[in-house]
């Protein structure tokens, strides 16, 4: 039985779970190629498109935008309905957003291996893409607030205050930040220059990780823990009071990515001030997930899905304690322009980011196509890949960078540089074939997950799902 | 500028005080246990 006809609208979040498990497998194969570049850097063969410079950009967009903003997208139609009770407000618009976004990612991914760049970390995209993708995001946010605007229930469940922010933040952080003067189709020049340029692209930047890969995903864990533990979340009033800690901090802490740097140093403390500030809400969440999942440790015997999501959060703690820490400025005198950044990074990318994700597509998916998932066995030999990769990725990156930062504060006893930068450089190789190790490892437990999942859904339809019928006041 | 981040700062306390004493006083644990239960009764499946 059906309420008046009415089912969630589906599809859409299987083909965005589709689209975003190509994306990881791209984004990953392009980072453990250019992971081999830093090993054997002729294997671009001379190809500008093969070159380091221009993979890495493709890998970073790929794994963020393609992967990221899919999964993000996939799982917010999914969650918001659900948790609004009704189906999503304009469908054919998710579809638009959703197709539309994976155009914009094919596109963009081209444009930057043609060589087209705007220059600006994590922000590369030329100015066409940069309009395209405005119009898809404001797409999306007519889609969700659409549908939170039609709710049956009274109250805004807290994964879609974390959504919303995600939608909202990421518009105003793009477009201020994408304001350019075109000269060409495949050229333009940032509207601030200097000083003022660096800023700006670091608000944009660590907001960027901020709301997109904290926030966002945030939301993803707020709806799909409780899915997973069959239990309410621990402290819903924590949860409230983390969302609102997380947003007021967050916004203030970009800075701490120029510390030394030619910015004012009032800046430059306010943005170590903030960071070290966003230790209490990232834990307060911390705290609330692994409480949540206190009374259904059982579960971790059986359910691989749950593995991932309860592992995500420990890398979830770790990285929200490594950032603050690395904001401070004494600290940040070592840390900074070393590979401990990108260790970081990719402690909170691969730890967190795609380890939550992982979790919820084998919860997702079975569940969408109405079956059994294909093989606990490969979800589980996934799940001791990607923290083989994660852990040996991190120790890798944890050793060169501070050997690194080390080396280059050494001075000798007439204060000159005791090692060249080519000497120190030299000195990474075995980090560096580690770290290709590591990835290739993520990697091939991703394609272990994309087949079984595929096999899932092979030959299947998605299945019909009603809202529950509507609570009668004073029922 | 001193001054500037100490009220800054102070603003941001009280903000986040005024958030804690409103999430716990200002609302009644049958409204937050009904919230926080949304996401475990949010389908009905075809039979």
């Amino acid at each position: 039985m059906k309420l008046n006809g009415e089912q969630y609208h589906d599809r859409v979040t299987a083909w965005l779970t589709g689209f975003a498990i190509f994306w990881s497998l791209l984004g990953m194969a392009s980072g453990v190629y250019v992971a081999a570049e830093l090993v054997w850097p002729t294997i671009d063969f001379g190809h500008e498109w093969l070159s380091y410079g221009r993979l890495r950009n493709l890998h970073t967009n790929t794994v963020i935008f393609g992967f990221g903003i899919s999964a993000l997208m996939a799982t917010a139609f999914y969650s918001v309905q659900r948790t609004c009770h009704v189906p999503l407000f304009a469908p054919r618009l998710a579809w638009f957003c959703a197709l539309g976004w994976q155009a914009g990612m094919l596109g963009g991914g081209i444009s930057l291996l043609a060589g087209w760049n705007g220059g600006k970390e994590y922000a590369e995209l030329e100015w066409p893409f940069d309009i395209a993708i405005a119009v898809i995001w404001i797409s999306f946010a007519i889609v969700f607030f659409g549908t939170i605007a039609k709710r049956r229930i009274q109250p805004i469940y807290v994964s879609n205050w974390f959504y919303g922010a995600l939608i909202i933040v990421v518009a105003m952080l793009h477009i201020v930040n994408s304001l350019a003067i075109p000269v060409t189709w495949s050229k333009s020049y940032s509207l601030f220059a200097g000083t003022q340029d660096a800023v700006v692209q670091w608000w944009y930047g660590h907001n960027a990780v901020g709301f997109l890969l904290t926030g966002g995903f945030l939301g993803m864990l707020y709806y799909f823990l409780p899915k997973h533990a069959d239990r309410p979340i621990w402290s819903y009033r924590l949860s409230i009071i983390a969302f609102w800690a997380f947003t007021y901090s967050y916004i203030w802490a970009g800075p701490h990515h120029l510390h030394y740097n030619a910015v004012p140093e009032w800046v430059q403390s306010l943005g170590m001030v903030m960071s070290l500030v966003l230790l209490a809400p990232s834990w307060a969440t911390l705290v609330n997930g692994v409480m949540t999942v206190a009374g259904a440790w059982e579960k971790l015997r059986t359910d691989p899905a749950l593995k991932f999501i309860v592992l995500s959060l420990a890398f979830y703690g770790l990285a929200t304690f490594e950032g603050p820490m690395m904001a401070i400025k004494s600290v940040n005198v070592v840390s900074h322009f070393t590979d401990w950044t990108i260790g970081h990074v990719h402690s909170g990318a691969l730890g967190w980011n795609a380890l939550i994700t992982f979790g919820t597509f084998y919860f997702l998916l079975p569940r969408l196509v109405g079956a059994e998932l294909y093989s606990t066995r490969l979800a589980n030999w996934h799940f001791w890949l990607a923290l083989a990769g994660v852990m040996l990725y991190v120790l890798a990156m944890w050793g060169a960078g501070v050997s690194q930062g080390l080396l280059w504060l050494s001075l000798d006893e007439i204060g000159e540089l005791s090692y060249s930068f080519k000497d120190i450089m030299a000195s990474m190789k075995p980090y560096y074939a580690l770290r290709m190790v590591a990835g290739f490892t993520f990697f091939a437990g991703a394609v272990l997950m994309a087949f079984n999942l595929w096999m899932t859904a092979k030959g299947r339809r998605i299945v019909c799902i009603a809202p529950p019928p509507p609570v009668r006041e004073g029922a | 500028m001193i001054w500037f981040l100490f009220l800054g700062d102070m603003l941001v306390m009280a903000f986040m005080a005024a958030l804690a004493v409103w999430a716990l006083w200002g609302s009644s644990d049958k409204a937050v246990d009904q919230a926080a239960g949304i996401p475990l009764n949010d389908e009905r499946r075809d039979g």
